[in-house]
């Protein structure tokens, strides 16, 4: 039937002091906290808050591949699968992966894959498995830099690291990494990623409304944000080895 | 730590089965040693209630969501709780992808029976409009690393979430139901505590609380979900059979366990005070 309590958004999504409204400025990130290493099980895991976004994400391989028919005899397959938690947004979700996921999961696979020397496991799969368990705004782009943090705790070899943030546009200001409400009721969102060993980038979306000006200035923001969210993926790579070498 | 496949060798079977036999378990437990509950309460901001339990490398997160929708025609002035388990593939490689499995539906099944013959939830206060409305509460429970025993694990998580849960109250009126402003929380969703106990059973010894390893070499486990006065639910799996005396005993331990564990982690503490 229907909630109780609606989902409303505010009119206005700049503050009279310019700031937004959980008060950002233009180009400032929500905070962010990554720690690798968190689903023993896994061959490799990291665990990312960015902002309210909750998101794990474990990578298994390289693997035998099921079904069998997708195996390639030259080279290893990469598969992502990003899902969503019925409880990770405001109205429950259906346990099913819908069609946004499915797609999702397509563009990380893409963006994700130039990293990767596929070519080294043939008949193999990596897989990389995405949990959103709770979700603001911006999860295809926190999930990219998880799962690239996945990877390589699991100790695959890479190319480089992949960081991924969007910038769009909100009441004719140009903002960096939208939250959820920004995201919905802002006029326009493009999420980014790049690859670090060519400075180029390999997930790029947009829906919404910019001229070709805008267009360049919010890519150069994008390549400003995604060079500190870089940084805090190093961190945190770092971070499980001094922790096991302040253990010894 | 032991690699974990589908199929576990003789050699390890064997080593975990004689170390059993001795009344010692692989990870240094006593045979009715119970592994540490870790809980934190309201981490998921979207849901109405949350909680992230660990038992030793098992990790279950549950949130709970509700919705507004007609009552079941037999019970035409009670609220409805279903219980969900995704066993999520990036939590072990014996996961996989897919529609639910036996497996995901027994832990759900077995979590959801102890909840509700223990009138755990208040049903009753969940009713909008009788034949009308009523409050659907559902409780996810994802999991995020399997380290055995998530049944246990699921019960405090989903009692966890239900206790910190926060559910807008709701008043009946010509245009259907509207929020009164107020919540439901705690004491007020919640009568009972009931708590899943599992044991494990290889030939005749039997133990508390299998880790996964042990869960792969066992013949079967026995879990019984007890109030503080009555037992709610029963389920037995896996091949392994108990004698009577061998139930007798296990219920009582059951409760023990049960209240031990209630009065260690205090479950009351968890209840939603915010407004």
């Amino acid at each position: 039937m229907t909630l109780l309590i609606q989902d409303e958004y505010p009119k206005k999504l700049l503050r009279e002091d310019g700031l937004r409204l959980d008060g950002r400025g233009l180009t400032d990130l929500r905070p962010i906290k990554m720690e690798v290493d968190v689903i023993k099980n896994a061959d490799g895991s990291a665990y990312i808050e960015w902002g309210n976004n909750k998101i794990f994400a474990s990578v298994y391989g390289p693997r035998e591949v099921h079904p069998h028919h997708l195996a390639k005899p030259d080279r290893g397959i990469l598969r992502v699968f990003y899902r969503m938690a019925t409880y990770s947004v405001f109205e429950r979700k259906r346990p099913a992966p819908g069609r946004r996921e499915k797609e999702i999961s397509l563009v990380i696979s893409e963006c994700l894959e130039p990293v990767l020397f596929l070519e080294l496991y043939p008949g193999t799969s990596f897989e990389i498995f995405i949990e959103v368990i709770d979700a603001d705004g911006g999860t295809r782009c926190a999930s990219t830099t998880v799962a690239a943090l996945a990877l390589a705790d699991a100790g695959i070899p890479m190319r480089s690291l992949v960081s991924s943030c969007a910038v769009g546009k909100v009441d004719g200001q140009l903002i960096t990494d939208l939250s959820g409400i920004e995201d919905k009721a802002g006029d326009s969102d493009m999420p980014v990623a790049m690859t670090w060993f060519n400075d180029e980038i390999s997930l790029l979306q947009f829906d919404g409304k910019m001229n070709q000006e805008e267009m360049d200035k919010s890519l150069d923001m994008a390549k400003d944000a995604l060079e500190n969210v870089y940084q805090m993926q190093l961190e945190a790579l770092k971070k499980k080895y001094i922790q096991i070498q302040e253990g010894i | 730590m032991m690699d974990i496949k589908r199929v576990i060798s003789t050699i390890e079977k064997n080593y975990i089965k004689n170390n059993l036999k001795k009344g010692e378990r692989i990870d240094g437990r006593g045979l009715w040693e119970y592994r540490k509950f870790k809980i934190t309460t309201n981490t998921i901001a979207s849901a109405e209630g949350s909680a992230d339990v660990s038992l030793g490398d098992t990790k279950m997160i549950t949130g709970v969501k509700y919705d507004i929708g007609e009552p079941f025609p037999d019970l035409p002035n009670k609220g409805v709780c279903t219980v969900m388990a995704e066993l999520l593939p990036l939590a072990s490689p014996l996961f996989e992808r897919g529609p639910p499995d036996e497996e995901s539906i027994e832990l759900a099944r077995v979590v959801d029976r102890g909840i509700r013959h223990a009138d755990c939830i208040q049903t009753q206060k969940l009713c909008i409009k009788e034949e009308k409305a009523v409050y659907i509460l559902f409780v996810d429970m994802y999991v995020i690393n399997h380290g055995g025993n998530m049944i246990d694990c699921g019960g405090v998580s989903a009692l966890g979430a239900l206790i910190s849960s926060r559910i807008p109250k709701g008043e009946w009126t010509e245009d259907g139901p509207k929020w009164t402003g107020e919540y439901f929380k705690g004491k007020e969703l919640i009568n009972e505590l009931p708590l899943p106990i599992t044991f494990g059973k290889i030939s005749d010894i039997i133990f508390l609380d299998p880790s996964l390893p042990e869960e792969l070499v066992i013949d079967g486990r026995i879990t019984i979900s007890v109030t503080e006065k009555e037992i709610t639910s029963i389920q037995k799996s896996g091949t392994a059979t108990f004698t009577r005396e061998e139930i007798k005993i296990l219920g009582e331990k059951a409760f023990e366990n049960a209240k031990k564990i209630r009065k260690d982690l205090d479950f009351w503490q968890y209840a939603n005070n915010s407004n």
